[in-house]
């Protein structure tokens, strides 16, 4: 059992950086190598200046508030916990000052930011079971979500062991060593990390994190790098 | 489908993916904002006529034959064969879409569905799947370019038919002077009319008003190679002005009121010795120089615009036409929503030009449209663009609208003050 | 009127949209059998180009043209 562990979070972790990084730069260069578009496919009325408007659109999506604001609530609440969470998890490196500014304890966000982006994934999952989203939903649409859900649930089900039960047997010091080694490619698991109670959440959390990761670059989650650039042709 | 039609279908679809085309076969996400976006989707909730479902259509073909997942795991992304099955499927969706891009406007991303359905329309052109009419007017206008000195004389000389309507019509002063000039080198500006004498008599009554330095083209502006999808054709149609243009060594080409011509003549004729305006814009500048002058009493009754997709929303000739309308009526009424949530009128993306074929699907399609009309309550409804006209007309019909449909440019040249 | 080449149909276009006259008559010259003469009637200059590029497209043959009265007559021999 724990040599699955173990391959899970040390050989499983680095295989799926691996596809991550290289499969999204592959990605994106195949396509910044593909020609441009002869024409504008800009809309009118055009309004200036264009890039500060294609910002706005791709991180305040505008067009998601006029049209379904309950959808935009949610994916405001789920984009902004995902940022939250990716810098929860820098902090685990180590402390940064820059996060610092408002002052909290590692993990960020008092167990509440998991529990918006499971909640907010929820909903996204229980919205594509009701017409019209079901008919334009493909398989890929349910999968992500669950994928993601499931990595959701079981990383922030640490977080609120610690946090609202009392639960101190892996802490961020433990997680410190380990992610530690694994950036510096002399990897270590520590006890508290391979042998405790909850080792297998924290293994589940990495297994389903690990799969999200090698999915990326081949999945609708490109949108992350796409947004920006195709909203800027919308605006000119 | 035998592998070899399949294998050059592919070729197509390959030729239609640079950059812009890829961001947005790989961005959708499918959140369905598009949802009550389409006009079609608003008169008939069928999810086939969702932006994201049509779009997905060409979408799942895509993964199929330009993805990993459609080799590895193709039920993932229900990546889908091309198959003879798929081409109706493919034509359904291309030839519901009039590609007004409304549905950019909703999309948090901007994704482009015309552009989607460009890769549809190509395929089908490939299958020799694509609605024939089409082809054969593309084809014509092609042959036109190819061979005009044989057809020369005839035009010439129909075009001095017409010019006694515009003396008549305006009571201008002809003697000595050409009222409809043609192939005139060293013109200012050449205007691109439709066959129809409506797009060449009221045109050519402002440009005598204005005392313009023009001439009429030999060819027709619509361009059938734009509705049909065939990217060859279109630039050989386009071509044809182009090559005029250069010959005559204008300044300024003005489309007709056609929606596609002006946007595929301003957007894909590249840099060029000319400019490019449309006729709204040439009008509005003569009534801002005091070129002409408009008589506002011409015309009683509330005057409401239809927004020509490709005009307006993708053509940026937004604030023109409302200039205009301020020099014939004191009744303006705004259709709601604003422009850039305007409807189509439903007839774009070819099919008005398939006529009766056609007819059914465009009134039932389009009875959103006929709504926001009736809701201005406004007695002239007035559009820029051939396509549009047809279609309104259709509509003034079918749903027993009551309007006066018109031409701006008509309405102009009628109320000219000479 | 009276030299003018026998018709077997006669379509009336007069004042249509574009492009309707070249689709009307694509479809109206399947009406009547190979070798028979349609008949277009037009007021738009813009056919005087229209159909002899079309009929050179589609395989059929313009015969005669005549414009009379700002009227203008195209006659169309069916070929394919």
């Amino acid at each position: 059992m724990h040599t699955i562990y173990y391959l899970v979070l040390v050989p499983m972790v680095y295989a799926a950086f691996a596809v991550f990084i290289v499969g999204s730069i592959v990605r994106m260069i195949k396509i910044l190598r593909t020609p441009k578009h002869p024409t504008t496919l800009q809309i009118f009325p055009k309004k200036e200046p264009a890039w500060l408007h294609a910002l706005s659109d791709t991180f305040l999506m505008p067009t998601v508030l006029k049209h379904n604001p309950l959808l935009w609530v949610f994916l405001v609440l789920f984009h902004g916990a995902v940022l939250l969470l990716v810098i929860g998890h820098l902090e685990l490196f180590s402390d940064f000052a820059l996060f610092q500014i408002i002052p909290h304890e590692v993990f960020i966000g008092k167990g509440l930011v998991g529990l918006t982006a499971a909640v907010s994934l929820l909903y996204f999952l229980f919205r594509r079971f009701t017409s019209p989203v079901r008919d334009i939903s493909v398989a890929e649409d349910y999968y992500l979500l669950i994928l993601l859900f499931l990595t959701v649930i079981f990383g922030s089900e640490m977080d609120w062991a610690r946090r609202w039960y009392d639960y101190d047997v892996m802490g961020v010091d433990a997680y410190r060593t380990y992610l530690w080694s694994l950036i510096t490619f002399q990897p270590q698991v520590p006890d508290e990390i391979l042998f405790s109670g909850h080792s297998f959440m924290l293994v589940l959390h990495v297994f389903f994190a690990n799969i999200f990761l090698m999915v990326f670059p081949f999945s609708k989650i490109m949108h992350t790098f796409f947004a920006l650039p195709v909203n800027k042709l919308r605006r000119g | 489908m035998d592998a070899k039609t399949r294998d050059d279908l592919l070729q197509l679809f390959q030729s239609k993916l640079n950059r812009a085309m890829t961001y947005y076969l790989e961005t959708c996400t499918r959140c369905g904002v598009c949802t009550t976006a389409c006009h079609v989707y608003q008169s008939m909730p069928q999810a086939k006529y969702i932006a994201a479902y049509r779009a997905e259509i060409v979408r799942r073909i895509y993964k199929k034959y330009f993805k990993g997942q459609g080799k590895v795991w193709p039920s993932y992304g229900e990546a889908k064969e091309l198959t003879e099955m798929a081409l109706e499927e493919l034509y359904e969706a291309a030839y519901s879409c009039t590609g007004c891009r409304r549905c950019m406007v909703y999309c948090p991303f901007g994704i482009d569905t015309q552009m989607i359905m460009s890769i549809a329309k190509l395929l089908l052109v490939g299958a020799h799947a694509e609605p024939e009419i089409l082809t054969l007017l593309a084809d014509t206008s092609i042959e036109k370019g190819k061979s005009i000195e044989f057809f020369k004389e005839g035009f010439l000389q129909g075009v001095k038919n017409l010019e006694q309507q515009v003396v008549e019509k305006w009571k201008l002063e002809a003697e000595g002077k050409t009222v409809i000039p043609v192939d005139v080198e060293g013109a200012d500006l050449l205007y691109v009319a439709l066959a129809g004498a409506h797009s060449i008599i009221p045109a050519a009554a402002v440009f005598n008003a204005a005392g313009e330095n023009w001439t009429l083209s030999f060819f027709e502006a619509v361009n059938f190679g734009a509705f049909v999808g065939d990217p060859t054709k279109t630039k050989l149609i386009l071509d044809r002005i182009v090559n005029e243009a250069k010959r005559l060594k204008v300044k300024e080409v003005c489309i007709c009121e056609c929606g596609t011509a002006y946007r595929v003549m301003k957007q894909l004729s590249g840099k060029q010795p000319f400019e490019v305006s449309s006729v709204t814009e040439v009008h509005a500048r003569y009534i801002r120089e005091g070129r002409i002058k408009l008589d506002k009493s011409r015309f009683q009754g509330p005057v409401t615009y239809h927004d020509p997709c490709q005009i307006a929303r993708n053509g940026g000739i937004l604030e023109e036409p409302r200039y205009i309308l301020q020099h014939l009526t004191d009744d303006y009424r705004e259709m709601a929503p604003d422009p850039r949530y305007n409807y189509c009128c439903g007839g774009g993306g070819g099919l008005v030009a398939l006529g009766e074929e056609t007819l059914d699907f465009r009134m039932k399609s389009a009875r959103v449209k006929a709504e926001q009309v009736q809701k201005t309550g406004a007695a002239i409804l007035a559009t820029a663009c051939e396509n549009c006209h047809t279609q309104l007309e259709n509509l003034n019909h079918h749903y027993k609208l009551g309007m006066n449909v018109q031409f701006l440019t008509s309405m102009v040249a009628d109320a000219l003050v000479i | 009127m009276s030299n003018a080449i026998q018709a077997d149909k006669v379509m009336d276009l007069k004042g249509l949209p574009c492009p309707m006259p070249v689709v009307k008559v694509s479809k109206g010259i399947k009406e009547v059998e190979v070798g028979q003469i349609l008949e277009a009637q037009t007021t738009d200059p813009g056919s005087l180009t229209d159909f002899p590029a079309w009929a050179r497209t589609s395989g059929n043959e313009i015969v005669d043209t005549i414009q009379e009265n700002g009227v203008i007559r195209i006659f169309i021999k069916r070929n394919v």
